[in-house]
């Protein structure tokens, strides 16, 4: 198996200073390269509260998050915010592409954050925009893409830096079914033809069947961590449970 | 330079909205750029008709009417001040002007027409007659000549300081655009006024002079009286001799610098809110260009870009407006007696100009300051 990619431990997260709200707490669990996972649970669950702590966009209450070897734990907003942009890519429900930008501006965006020149990163992005059949979009006004053209540039923008990990935060909750199946399919493409990490975060059963392996979420604890053969064979009582047991709920 | 390119596209997605922040800097840089030439100008203008015709620092004999020596060493004394511009040793004494039963009295000036002129510009000044002041000859002010019926070869008679009469011919009438100079002052040849007050050849009661910066009169002042050659006689100059035209002067600085000062706080104000309101409109691009990896530094230069192709752009405009406004005024002027010239100096316009993108810029402190702190976790939670 790959390397560890991703560490969690004892992950926790707790909202208010006088009325608190645990939103998450003591999840643990270790993501190899080229691992296609997703997180499960219901809405309010705190999937996606871990999604932005492994994601480093949130600061955990308790725990610490171990990214590529280094422990972000001490790492200050600038190294985080370089962390991120090394390492991870985003994809979020709604795609947040800048309206003020081009397609092809959108997906040279986090190439020029992190200090390269257009030029250079050209080739690179035009790749990218061929690998999702975006070809012959480059120039057109982010406000111009349909709602799935949209989803397929936001994916293009997050593979851009050739990230070891994409975070993708239920991706399709804006698209019809056609699309939906397009885009995980395009996930599993990726996955399996770049080696890319992928961590999707979702509340339909059916989309994390699809996946290699499901963490679900409940009430914020870590209710089971399952390998995916067993998740496309057999019964849900065959599940194999990763070596941390599930907390009691 | 990632900042300035989003900036550009930030204010162009909203045309209206970014042409208005520059409209505003515009206005008041062009308010600051006119009514600063304005005041400066009307500054120059007054001070330039109060004294430009008239001795700036004067040296007499320490006794009121006494006469003084005009020494060389006096001669070298006040060539030796590079601030002056013009030296002229005058010979005055007051008369009483008698036409029939009306009398006034009159302060004549006595000295070359040459001379002279260099300080009163009095041929220049002319109305009627001819520029000439020969040794029975006065030339005498509009407002006076008017009062008394006198024009150019008239008779005017005089009662001298010392009861006699005298009968001067009038040479020429000039106006020196004061009332109050025109009926209390005239001139008379100097070897005349000599024999008058009974003066040898280099005895004279006053030198007057002019200095190239009529601000720096008091220097000068000053210099002369710490001179050898100057002991014993008293120097005035013109600024404390006038205590209230300064004084008016800096009142009218003062008001001027307020006015400006708060128009700048408007466009301060401004600006400030309307990039402020642009910061919470562009808070999801902000937030996911920091959850892509851009840093907080990174993405409060965004604002302050913004804010100096503002300040740069309204203030250009401004300060091109400034200029037009104050070309319109120096033209619909051009034939008023009333209205004076406004030159804009190219000193204060540049310094207007810096003002108004440093107002910019400071005014986007808070908007930068605020997105360089969003975290985009709010904005990815928002949804």
């Amino acid at each position: 198996m790959a390397e560890v990619l991703l560490h969690a431990e004892d992950l926790g997260k707790t909202y208010g200073a006088v009325a608190k709200t645990v939103a998450l707490a003591g999840v643990s669990f270790d993501l190899h390269g080229g691992e296609f996972a997703s997180i499960i649970g219901q809405s309010g669950s705190g999937k996606s509260t871990l999604l932005n702590l492994i994601g480093l966009l949130d600061t955990p209450t308790t725990g610490r998050v171990v990214l590529n070897g280094r422990d972000t734990a001490s790492a200050n907003r600038k190294q985080r915010a370089a962390l991120r942009n090394d390492f991870i890519g985003f994809v979020f429900q709604f795609h947040y592409l800048l309206p003020e930008f081009s397609v092809l501006e959108n997906v040279l965006m986090p190439g020029r954050i992190a200090g390269v020149s257009a030029t250079d990163l050209r080739p690179r992005a035009e790749e990218v925009l061929a690998l999702l059949g975006l070809e012959g979009l480059e120039s057109k006004g982010a406000n111009d893409l349909s709602g799935g053209q949209k989803q397929r540039v936001a994916i293009a923008r997050a593979l851009m830096n050739r990230p070891a990990l994409v975070l993708a935060d239920e991706p399709t909750g804006n698209l019809d079914t056609a699309n939906t199946a397009a885009v995980y399919q395009l996930f599993r493409e990726l996955n399996r033809e770049l080696g890319t990490a992928f961590m999707i975060v979702t509340h339909d059963r059916s989309v994390a069947q699809q996946t290699d392996r499901i963490l679900e979420i409940q009430d914020g604890m870590l209710l089971q961590d399952v390998r995916n053969s067993f998740v496309e064979t057999g019964p849900a009582a065959e599940m194999e449970l990763a070596a941390q047991p599930a907390p009691s709920v | 330079m990632l900042s300035l390119r989003i900036a550009v596209r930030f204010l162009r997605k909203s045309p209206a909205q970014s042409i208005l922040i520059a409209a505003g800097i515009a206005v008041g840089i062009g308010v600051q750029v006119f009514l600063g030439s304005l005041i400066t100008s009307l500054q120059t203008s007054l001070v330039e008709q109060t004294i430009g015709n008239s001795p700036q620092v004067i040296v007499q004999a320490t006794k009121d009417g006494a006469a003084l020596d005009y020494t060389a060493a006096l001669q070298e004394a006040m060539k030796g001040e590079p601030q002056i511009t013009t030296v002229v040793p005058t010979r005055s004494f007051s008369a009483i002007f008698k036409k029939g039963a009306e009398s006034a009295p009159l302060q004549l000036i006595g000295g070359g027409l040459a001379q002279l002129d260099t300080i009163y510009d009095i041929s220049g000044r002319l109305t009627s007659g001819t520029a000439q002041l020969g040794a029975q000859q006065v030339m005498v002010g509009k407002d006076f000549a008017d009062t008394y019926g006198l024009k150019a070869g008239d008779t005017a008679s005089f009662v001298l300081p010392d009861g006699k009469p005298a009968e001067l011919a009038v040479s020429g009438v000039f106006d020196f655009g004061s009332a109050a100079a025109n009926s209390s002052t005239a001139f008379v040849d100097g070897d005349y006024a000599a024999g008058v007050l009974g003066l040898g050849a280099d005895q004279y009661t006053a030198v007057d002079s002019q200095v190239s910066d009529v601000f720096g009169s008091t220097t000068v002042a000053e210099s002369l009286r710490s001179q050898p050659a100057l002991s014993g006689l008293k120097v005035t100059e013109w600024q404390a001799e006038n205590a209230d035209l300064l004084s008016a002067l800096q009142s009218q600085s003062s008001s001027s610098y307020m006015i400006q000062f708060f128009v700048l706080v408007a466009v301060a104000l401004g600006i400030a809110s309307t990039l402020a309101i642009s910061a919470v409109q562009k808070t999801r691009q902000i937030g996911i260009l920091k959850a892509m990896g851009m840093k907080d530094r990174q993405s409060g230069r965004i604002f302050l870009w913004q804010a100096v192709i503002l300040g740069v752009s309204g203030a250009a405009v401004g300060v091109a407006a400034g200029l037009v406004l104050i070309a319109l005024f120096t033209f619909l002027g051009r034939d008023s007696t009333s209205l004076f010239p406004i030159t804009p100096q190219v000193g204060f316009v540049v310094i207007s100009f810096v003002v108004g993108v440093l107002v910019a810029m400071v005014s986007s402190l808070i908007p930068s300051r605020r997105t360089s702190k969003l975290d985009p976790i709010e904005v990815i939670q928002g949804g």
